[in-house]
């Protein structure tokens, strides 16, 4: 039988009432403020786990709220509501006007829609797609994980993503709305090696992308690689302690550039000064061979956006060209104080959170050498194939971030793995200490969730193979 | 004045709903299906401001809700969960929830607590001099802080920001099994994080301080002093040689390394096998020194409250008892899964499922006092901030970057950055040769100053 054609739906009505938004605006500048912002979000959430082989829950959360801003000067207001009625919005407004002293009648603003480029065309809302799909994708995960070896014996896995509708609608006229699929597909697995060792590997990936995506980047794929990185690395020696030469696998790597350079990048630390990267514009801060971009508009990318949490569309900006400081990145506070204009960088984690430069994707562009040529040229060092999370002090530089899966090199060839390493450093030293960059440029599979004053985004990284020259490496071996 | 009555009236109005809210999910739920069901709901209200350089820089202030319904239909479970308090809302949670349930797997051990575990331990404090605050009182502490972290050190000039705020929340649990409970909660804080700068080094620091009772925070001028001091003395940081040294861990240090550390003791994790301590109960696994609880009842904890995110009664649990393994720590599903009992640490928010967490989780202190662990540590590493996450509670192993001040012969010296601290977790606990009599209850994970005889530290 024929299934029913779907007729085209018509333009979308907003998510709140345009003349409501308008009457928050005004009462937002009730007292005087210079800029006001109404956002309002409707998000769905699916999440399905399964461990110990068993579909452990499936769950669904739906949360609507707005926030609304009010600005003067430096100072901002902040209030928001998971109240709908218009009584509790327009007390939610006053709330935020209560940053300025004084009164004023704004009169009307004249709101116009801002057309978006399109950097994600997930066409169906991944809200709409039935559980039972994504029940399947984590027991598929499940059983190749199992298959892979014997010594897999515990797997975790999890799907789980989010369709979240955004209208920001601000003084200056602008008028945005988005809507901002994601997902994420995970599998974590424990290997029962001899003598009671165990050890762990994690892969997974997702996007703004089409539930189709897990067509290519098979449940069986993800499964397998985790269990492949928790057996591998069976039998691992201590990481050797101190300096070293380190040659970094491409992808999921590139999160050296979120910690070393990306958040002493944001202009809220760049304005206060407390960054270490404060007045370098222009200056060498790396190597010759680096150069990293902060890019909103990958196709797919999991941070990827149309449109921030502003309502400025989302950019690729170039912060660090063959070694040069280029840029920072602007929310539009931090650029209103400073003179600058947005580059697409204000984000927030939700309606109960005000927004703040963040990044999106943060990725080095590629170089001209070959991985081959690259591990070749090291008599002795560390191969870091697969990583952890990561996190830095922007004042000082320091920043960590743990090695999951690595492995000696002697002689050029990859050797040993070894357990427990972590890599430390200041962030331009590492970065002027990178000797070596590959063409094998390649993005994380879709997994970083990046944290900042207590707030959630998700981000992309990517790095090309990459050597870098004297980085400490944390272990316990000699 | 009479503003701040009326408002008080009309918070407890439609306090007095939570409960009436769960109830009525759970009456949903057994309609659409639901063989048993359990609503956890909370309001909470948050207000905070910021300032920087003499001014203000941000207020906030909202209220918030949410509701989270499990329900189990045949030993299957599902979860919903939403904002809207509309009687049409829940309807469609309730319905939401029973049909997520068919596509999880049949589990025998998917059950809600009962009977005599249900009930309630000691309150947590709630203070209404919290609940009244007047938002001009947060102000002129965060200025306080600000100015007094100013006058500390010429070398401290910038700031990341000072700010105060306080949270209030009022949860209430209702289920097919008889759980009916609600509980509140307050909270005031305060903080400071100032930053020095000195030869083109910039350093920053952050103290604050959170308490149940608002007569009970730190005075904001003490609050602005030690974080300056803090910040002032990481000035010259640097690398020290790759060796092994004696670590002594501040307060919140070791409490991090406790937190870290709480997962080997998570119940899930133990009946997986996956946790390095998942063998070791009733050995010996630390120094004799090391009196580790989990207590839900404890007197001015951070995490102090009646019963659990499964309305299971507060309790106190010994985890590690003079250096020997005592106990896990579990909610209901794990316990029955692992023919234990729940320990009541079932930790929930409304989005999200009961899991296992640790309430008050607290090293008893010792006899000395920190001064003089520092006075007989030869040649250590004073940690006082760190990188990273650190423990891997699966293998055991240890590594985290860390900050801090060198000791020699007793004496502290310079600024110690760009290193890590690493080690076998077991080996670290088994290293552990002083703990310190300065606990106090900042966060609910809390220890007092704390020695490891010798971990190896990276460096150049």
């Amino acid at each position: 039988m024929p299934k029913a054609v779907r007729k085209p739906a018509a333009a979308r009505a907003p998510l709140l009432a345009l003349p409501l938004v308008e009457k928050l605006l005004s009462a937002a500048m009730s007292r005087g403020a210079e800029f006001a912002e109404v956002y309002v979000e409707r998000s769905t959430t699916t999440a399905v786990s399964l461990d110990e082989a068993k579909v452990r829950s499936a769950q669904v959360g739906a949360v609507t709220g707005v926030g609304v801003r009010a600005i003067r000067g430096a100072q901002v207001g902040y209030a928001y509501s998971d109240d709908l009625d218009e009584t509790a919005l327009l007390r939610t407004a006053q709330t935020a006007a209560l940053i300025a002293e004084g009164n004023r009648d704004l009169g009307p603003v004249a709101l116009s829609r801002t057309p978006l480029p399109t950097y994600y065309q997930v066409k169906q809302p991944l809200a709409a797609i039935d559980v039972s799909r994504k029940i399947e994708l984590v027991r598929e995960a499940d059983a190749a994980a199992r298959a892979h070896d014997r010594r897999v014996k515990q797997v975790m896995a999890g799907y789980a993503d989010q369709t979240r509708e955004i209208l920001v609608a601000n003084t200056l006229g602008r008028l945005a709305e988005d809507r901002q699929d994601l997902c994420r597909l995970g599998v974590s697995c424990v290997a029962f090696g001899k003598g009671g060792e165990r050890r762990t590997g994690f892969y997974g990936g997702g996007g703004r992308v089409d539930f189709r995506f897990f067509e290519d980047f098979s449940p069986a794929q993800v499964g397998r690689e985790a269990a492949r990185q928790a057996v591998a690395t069976l039998g691992a020696v201590p990481a050797p302690a101190g300096p070293q030469t380190v040659v970094l696998a491409p992808g999921w790597s590139g999160i050296l550039l979120h910690e070393a350079v990306g958040h002493g990048l944001e202009a809220d630390f760049i304005r206060k000064g407390t960054s270490l990267f404060v007045g370098k514009l222009g200056e060498k801060v790396a190597s010759e061979l680096v150069t990293v971009i902060d890019d909103g508009t990958v196709a797919g990318g999991r941070g990827s956006l149309n449109v921030d949490d502003e309502g400025n569309p989302g950019e690729r900006k170039v912060l660090i060209e063959k070694g040069v400081l280029k840029g920072y990145l602007y929310d539009h506070l931090n650029a209103k104080l400073t003179g600058q204009r947005s580059t697409g960088s204000g984000r927030r984690q939700s309606f109960r959170h005000a927004p703040m430069p963040r990044m999106t994707n943060t990725y080095l562009a590629p170089g001209d050498q070959t991985p081959e040529e690259i591990l070749g040229g090291v008599r002795k060092g560390l191969y870091c194939r697969q990583f952890g999370g990561g996190q830095v002090d922007i004042s000082n530089g320091n920043f960590v971030f743990e090695i999951s899966e690595a492995y000696l090199i002697e002689e050029g060839e990859i050797t040993r793995p070894v357990k427990g390493a972590m890599l430390i450093g200041v962030g331009p030293e590492a970065l002027k200490n990178v000797s070596a960059v590959g063409s094998d440029a390649s993005l994380d599979p879709g997994l970083g969730t990046c944290g900042k004053d207590g707030q959630s985004v998700p981000v992309g990284v990517g790095l090309p193979t990459v050597r870098i020259d004297d980085v400490t490496v944390g272990g316990t071996g000699a | 004045m009479e503003a701040q009555v009326a408002s008080r009236k009309a918070r407890k109005e439609q306090d007095a709903g939570l409960l009436g809210i769960c109830e009525q999910l759970v009456a949903l739920a057994k309609k659409a299906g639901a063989s048993d069901s359990e609503a956890y709901a909370e309001r909470t209200r948050e207000s905070s401001v910021k300032v920087r350089e003499g001014n203000v820089e941000e207020l906030q202030q909202a209220t918030s809700k949410g509701v989270g319904l499990r329900v189990f239909t045949a030993g299957r479970l599902g979860f919903a969960y939403g904002t809207d308090f509309s009687r049409e809302g829940l309807r469609q949670l309730a319905q939401s929830a029973v049909s997520l349930a068919k596509g999880a797997a049949k589990d025998q051990f998917n059950e809600l607590p009962r009977g005599s575990q249900l009930g309630r331990g000691p309150e947590g404090a709630f203070d209404p001099a919290i609940e009244d605050i007047d938002p001009a009182w947060k102000l002129r502490a965060a200025h306080a802080a600000e100015q007094a972290a100013a006058q500390v050190d010429r070398r401290v000039r910038k700031f990341d920001g000072t700010g105060a705020g306080d949270f209030l929340a009022r949860s209430a649990i209702a289920s097919s099994r008889g759980a009916s409970a609600e509980s509140r909660a307050s909270y005031a804080y305060l903080y400071c994080s100032p930053v020095a700068e000195a030869d083109g080094q910039l350093q920053t620091a952050s103290w604050s301080d959170t308490r149940r009772r608002l007569a009970e925070l730190q005075a904001p001028e003490e609050i602005g002093r030690i974080a300056a001091q803090r910040a002032a003395r990481m000035l010259g940081a640097r690398k020290v040689k790759t060796q092994k040294a004696a670590i002594i861990f501040e307060p919140q240090q070791a409490a991090g390394f406790l937190a870290g550390l709480s997962g080997a003791v998570n119940g899930d994790l133990v009946y997986k096998k996956s946790s390095f301590l998942a063998k070791l109960l009733g050995k010996r696994i630390a120094t004799e020194q090391v009196t580790l609880v989990d207590d839900a009842t404890l007197e001015g904890g951070l995490a102090t409250r009646p019963f659990d995110g499964e309305g299971v009664v507060s309790q106190r649990t010994v985890v590690i008892d003079r250096g020997v393994l005592r106990n896990f720590l579990y909610d209901t599903y794990t316990a029955r899964k692992a023919g234990a009992r729940s320990t009541g640490n079932a930790a929930r928010g409304w989005s999200s499922l009961p899991h296992i967490g640790t309430s008050n989780f607290v090293l008893d202190r010792g006899t000395v006092s920190p001064e003089e662990i520092v006075r007989q540590t030869q040649r250590g590493f004073l940690v006082t901030a760190m990188l990273g996450s650190g423990a891997n509670v699966v293998t055991g192993e240890y590594s985290r970057g860390a900050n801090g001040l060198w000791i020699e012969d007793g004496q502290i010296g310079h600024a110690v950055q760009e290193v890590t601290v690493s080690g076998s977790l077991l080996d670290m606990l088994q290293a552990i040769d002083a703990v310190g009599n300065d606990l106090d209850l900042r966060s609910s994970t809390a220890a007092p100053t704390m020695r490891i005889a010798e971990a190896v530290i990276s460096g150049s």
